[in-house]
């Protein structure tokens, strides 16, 4: 249930954020010597590769998979589904620890909004940890 | 025969997970302090002024090399009865603070294209921010800095120094441009006459990271830097819209064709 609404939320997070970027809704976030979230999502970090795709657009899809992944474990336990749900997190996992590190060392200033969608993937990943297989015996 | 192996207790990993973060996050930051530059010390007055005259005496070729360069162009038209300075002429003002890296990035363009309609005098080096992002970005100050030209006014606020202490304070008739142009609440603040309007900057600081002001300088005799192309290009920007304001005066700087080819892009 947790993953479900940690996924949800982290929807609603990049939803948002696709949609500042293609519009010209100013986003709510306040900036100092450390948010500045104007910095980060006005920088090449934040589209796909150079292109016009936005990084939010990304985590659309992938907390959708998330969420469709959390719903079908919540409903129908069982090992395959778990480790699934597992590897997709720590995929997920290793792209914020990535972000965070270009938010940190190269921009300098952090995304409050970016930041609470890393949240949500770090309590996706966590529960997906937690729900590992514990049948797990030796003979 | 099959016995439950002895399992680790299940809050070990998250906790693991968690804790393995926490180190990546300061080992970041870390990185980030060592690799953020310091501020260089302020140039004393006779160093000042070699660069001041290096940057303020670059050939028209070099201008023209460099056009709009990578400078993001921010003016817009804007409408309004003509703003004039004390001297009657048309009034550039600009509004900002010396903590702000935008505006330190900013002040070189300005100078360098307001050198073209007259002389500056008393600039002083300085530095952005030591803590705010774009970290220690050199620049000048137009705090106690005078300017002349037969052309153009020149008007400057510098709200607060670079450690956010209060500096100087608008007019009243200062202010109320800021309320009606400046709508973004972004600095740096540019009005040109009441006839186009910039807020914020328009390249990124980190061009000039880690740079000394000499360095910078030297940089631009080169077109093809990327401090050329950003400073120089940005300057052309605001030159031609100078030139609009003064009816194309002076002809040696308004007539060239980089100048002349930039006009026809604003609005």
């Amino acid at each position: 249930m947790l993953g479900l609404v940690a996924g949800l939320a982290g929807l609603g997070i990049s939803v948002y954020l696709t949609v500042v970027h293609y519009s010209t809704i100013a986003l709510a976030c306040p900036a100092n010597a450390v948010v500045n979230c104007e910095q980060v999502l006005a920088s090449s970090f934040a589209v796909i590769g150079g292109s016009g795709v936005p990084t939010s657009a990304a985590g659309i899809v992938w907390f959708v998979v998330s969420s469709a992944l959390a719903a079908a474990t919540w409903r129908a336990r069982g090992p395959r589904l778990a480790r699934a749900q597992l590897a997709w997190s720590a995929i997920g996992l290793v792209t914020v620890v990535y972000l965070v590190y270009v938010e940190i060392v190269l921009l300098g200033a952090v995304c409050i909004w970016c930041s609470a969608a890393h949240l949500m993937v770090l309590v996706i990943f966590l529960v997906a940890l937690a729900r590992l297989p514990e049948d797990r015996v030796a003979s | 025969m099959r016995r439950p192996v002895s399992r680790t207790p299940s809050w070990v990993p998250p906790v693991a997970v968690v804790g393995v973060l926490a180190l990546l996050v300061a080992a970041f930051l870390v990185i980030r302090w060592y690799t953020t530059p310091v501020a260089p010390p302020p140039l004393n007055i006779d160093a000042t002024q070699l660069v001041v005259s290096s940057i303020t005496s670059l050939p028209a070729s070099e201008f023209d090399a460099v056009g709009k360069g990578s400078a993001n162009n921010l003016i817009k038209a804007v409408s309004g009865s003509l703003l004039t300075g004390s001297n009657g002429r048309p009034e550039v003002f600009y509004f900002g603070a010396e903590y702000c890296p935008y505006c330190a990035a900013e002040r070189w363009p300005i100078i360098i294209a307001l050198s073209r309609f007259g002389t500056f005098s008393g600039l002083k080096t300085t530095s952005s921010s030591s803590t705010d992002i774009y970290a220690n970005t050199p620049t000048f100050t137009f705090h106690n800095a005078t300017y002349s030209s037969q052309y153009i006014d020149f008007a400057a606020v510098e709200t607060t120094d670079r450690e956010q202490k209060p500096l100087e304070s608008p007019t009243p008739a200062q202010q109320a441009l800021v309320s009606q142009y400046d709508t973004s609440g972004s600095i740096p603040f540019v009005d040109f006459g009441n006839r186009y309007a910039s807020s914020g900057a328009s390249y990124l600081p980190d061009v000039l990271s880690g740079m000394t002001w000499q360095a910078i300088a030297d940089s631009l005799a080169q077109p093809g830097s990327a401090q050329s192309k950003a400073i120089l290009g940005s300057a052309n920007l605001i030159t031609a819209t100078v030139c609009r304001l003064t009816a194309d005066q002076p002809a040696a700087v308004c007539s060239s064709p980089s100048i002349q080819a930039i006009e026809k892009t604003l609005g």
